[in-house]
């Protein structure tokens, strides 16, 4: 048998495979998307108030100008489909970004024809790319004449902007979320907290940082629309919780206070006076002491998220001064509390005369 | 160049003045407001899950926000539950006023607390901000931190403040100050500074730290520096958290002393192509002597331009002592036409040390959802796990949905 079929076979294999991750990837368009041609136009001379009429003179309310059957018609007299001419040229959300930019956006064309001296090249530069995602500018194009930088600095984006928080749309050019952002977005914020407030509403930051989080994960009330990779408490969290605080001592207090480790314990039934288990490892509390004296002081915070308030008592039981517990101040331990009468020290030394 | 600086400040001032009449003026009803968006928003949802071995649970969300005028809104978010016993709260309820230029805000009613190196804390209070044309901001705050479900504390309450400058365009420096009081006595009392910079645009930085005053020493500090380059991006990172420092200094566990961990690390991006994106983490770990690392790896591919459908895969590994483990987890998402939607998600975490909680602990759901073009949205899932808790678990999720109004 000849080795060039095999190798032809081999070679065709390789073509499809490499055009299907290209399609996969992105790096190839799928022939079924089909922005509108109009670059096409553009090339040919077709001005862009001959299909779009009336935008020049148009206010931030109103119709979009989209041009109807009845515009494309004019020239095009032999159309080759019954259907609608946007069924098949330009793409449906295209349309519904002009639409929700013309509902949150304060944007008049009437103004901006006046300052581009009609050039609409000028901030549609894309009108003359061979396939652009879309011909609506990005906000970069924008900053180009519009400097912004007292709004900036005021954080004032209602001149544009209708309602940033409800609006829910993602900068494509500035602040952008990437990498593992859910770490660093404390880094980030510290210094800007009121200018995430510009897009992000109250009830975002309360559903993780809020003391009175509603009783389900927030990835659990988008259930089936949120699905993604990063999130904290996604997937199997309540397995392995305890190995990632373990991991990182004191990171679930960013969110979390004291009392939020005994809520949950306390409906799983793992919590003190439970019967039903132990969240602690075997060794952690043996006559000769065990692991929680070095635990605890790891991190102090899960101990207290069950044996915080009166559960205190439980550790006082062992540890008060004279009791078999011993000292249970850390090496270098140092405080300029009144032993005899400020909290907590009171609790194991005892009220002074 | 001082004149224009001058010239500048004066018309900046004048706009200020105009700004503070207009406000004066809307707020007596005269405003003519161009927006239009739905100025009403609400949304509720309904979650209701079997409880494995007992009573199913449900939890009822509602929420709420207005902007019918620009310079005031409100917000809100209550729930009610029987996770199984009946319970609820209120999440956020808070008014926010606003000078229509950003010159001043007023923020009551509870909600989240986070400026500066302040510690995020949720609070029923206030807070006020001022702004100067120049950068300057003034901001204070107050109030009680609240306490779930409806609880009290006797004379626990918050107060603090912080100041801040942006320099140009380049960055923000600022201090805080915040002393919280718990049954009269000062619990914790902490100073701070946080600064944000971005001289060029492929480069930035944050980062806060926060010092305790009560037990000298750094409570928590943090900072990122990230490089941007083309499809790359590269982020480094570093930590240093006291746990001990983060309890009210009035609780028994803040006597322990103080065991500060520290991590340093990175993280890098790469968008390998247009639906792909590559992402690879890494971190060096000192947790109260004990050295460590952690680090992981993660892929997602969209499945359209639009990002309607993904597949994702992570695989993680931690060793740190006492918490060594690996795991993987799988996504896929895909839309199926007519509004419906179907998800998978898989999860296996392996622990080093099972000591009797069993070798591994997976975890799967299966979820399809349904969403109308009038607000409706529906969706049901499965979930499976193996847990150290439990054996075997199985539940149904369903949750249903209504949003009103649109952005």
């Amino acid at each position: 048998m000849s080795r060039r079929p095999v190798g032809l076979t081999l070679l065709m294999v390789l073509a499809v495979t490499l055009a299907a991750c290209a399609s996969v990837l992105g790096i190839r368009r799928q022939p079924a998307s089909h922005p509108f041609e109009h670059r096409a136009h553009v090339m040919r001379g077709v001005g862009c108030l001959e299909c779009h009429k009336g935008i020049e003179i148009t206010g931030d309310t109103g119709p979009l100008h989209l041009p109807s059957d009845a515009d494309c018609v004019r020239c095009h007299q032999q159309p080759h489909d019954s259907r609608p001419c946007q069924t098949c040229h330009g793409e449906t959300y295209v349309r519904d970004a002009a639409e929700l930019a013309r509902a949150r956006l304060r944007f008049t064309h009437s103004r901006h024809m006046i300052a581009a001296q009609g050039d609409c090249v000028r901030c549609h530069a894309t009108v003359t790319e061979s396939r652009p995602d879309t011909v609506m500018p990005k906000m970069a194009t924008c900053f180009g004449c519009h400097e912004h930088r007292d709004q900036w600095t005021l954080r004032d984006c209602n001149g544009c902007h209708v309602d940033l928080a409800a609006e829910g749309s993602m900068p494509e050019d500035h602040l952008v979320h990437e990498g593992d952002w859910l770490r660093e977005h404390g880094s980030r914020a510290a210094s800007e907290r009121d200018l995430c407030a510009s897009c992000h509403t109250e009830r975002q930051c309360a559903s993780c940082h809020g003391e009175g989080t509603v009783a389900a994960l927030p990835w659990k009330l988008a259930l089936g629309d949120d699905v993604r990779l990063a999130g904290l408490h996604r997937a199997g969290f309540g397995a392995r919780h305890s190995l990632e605080a373990r991991a990182d001592p004191g990171i679930c207090t960013t969110c979390h206070t004291e009392s939020s480790c005994l809520d949950c314990h306390s409906r799983r039934g793992v919590a003190p006076g439970s019967t039903s288990a132990s969240p602690h490892p075997p060794g952690w509390l043996t006559p000769s002491g065990g692991d929680h004296g070095s635990q605890a002081r790891v991190d102090p915070v899960s101990c207290a998220g069950c044996h915080g308030g009166a559960g205190e008592q439980l550790c006082v039981g062992c540890h008060r001064v004279g009791g078999p517990g011993g000292n249970p101040h850390g090496p270098g331990f140092n405080s300029r509390k009144d032993e005899h009468h400020d909290l907590p020290c009171r609790l194991c030394h005892g009220a002074g005369p | 160049m001082r004149w224009c600086k001058t010239a500048a400040a004066v018309a900046r001032a004048r706009k200020l003045v105009v700004g503070m009449a207009s406000a004066v003026f809307a707020s007596a009803g005269g405003g003519s407001v161009p927006a239009h968006a739905d100025p009403l928003r609400l949304r509720g949802d309904a979650l209701v899950q079997t409880g494995g071995s007992g009573s199913p649970t449900g939890v009822l969300v509602l929420q709420g926000q207005d902007t019918r005028q620009p310079w005031v809104s409100a917000e809100g978010l209550v729930w009610a539950g029987a996770t199984p016993s009946a319970t609820g709260d209120v999440l956020v309820l808070a008014v926010h006023l606003r000078e229509p230029h950003g010159y001043a805000e007023l923020q009551a009613g509870r909600f989240v607390l986070a400026t500066g190196a302040v510690h995020p804390v949720q609070i029923d209070g206030g807070r006020v901000i001022a702004r100067a044309p120049w950068g300057s901001t003034v901001e204070t705050f107050g109030g009680a931190p609240v306490v779930p479900r409806f609880g009290s504390r006797s004379y626990d309450w918050l107060a603090g403040g912080r100041i801040a400058e942006s320099v140009a365009d380049l960055g923000t420096l600022g201090f805080s100050y915040v002393q919280r009081r718990d049954g009269g006595e000062v619990s914790s009392e902490d100073i701070g500074a946080d600064a944000a910079f971005a001289p060029v645009k492929w480069f930035d930085l944050g980062g806060f730290a926060a010092y305790d005053v009560t037990d000298p020493g750094i409570a928590e500090a943090r900072a990122s520096a990230a490089v941007k380059v083309d499809d790359w991006r590269v982020e480094l990172f570093a930590s240093q958290l006291s746990p001990g420092r983060l309890l009210p200094s009035t609780s028994l566990f803040s006597v322990l002393g103080d065991f500060p961990s520290q991590t340093f690390g990175g993280t890098v991006r790469w968008h390998a192509a247009p639906r792909l994106d590559l992402l690879a983490s890494g971190a060096g770990q000192d947790v109260s002597g004990g050295l460590g690392s952690n680090g992981w790896v993660r892929a997602s591919l969209k499945l359209d331009d639009r990002g309607d459908g993904t597949l994702g895969l992570e695989l993680r590994r931690t060793d740190v002592p006492g918490a060594e483990w690996s795991g993987a987890r799988a996504i896929a998402a895909m839309p199926l036409g007519g509004g419906f939607r179907y998800s998978e998600e898989i999860e296996i975490a392996v622990p080093d040390h099972p000591d009797g909680r069993g070798v591994a602990w997976p975890w799967g759901l299966s979820a399809l959802s349904w969403r109308s073009r009038e607000g409706w949205d529906v969706a049901a899932a499965l979930e499976a796990s193996s847990t150290p808790l439990h054996r075997y678990e199985a539940d149904a999720l369903v949750r249903l949905s209504f949003a009103l109004g649109k952005p």
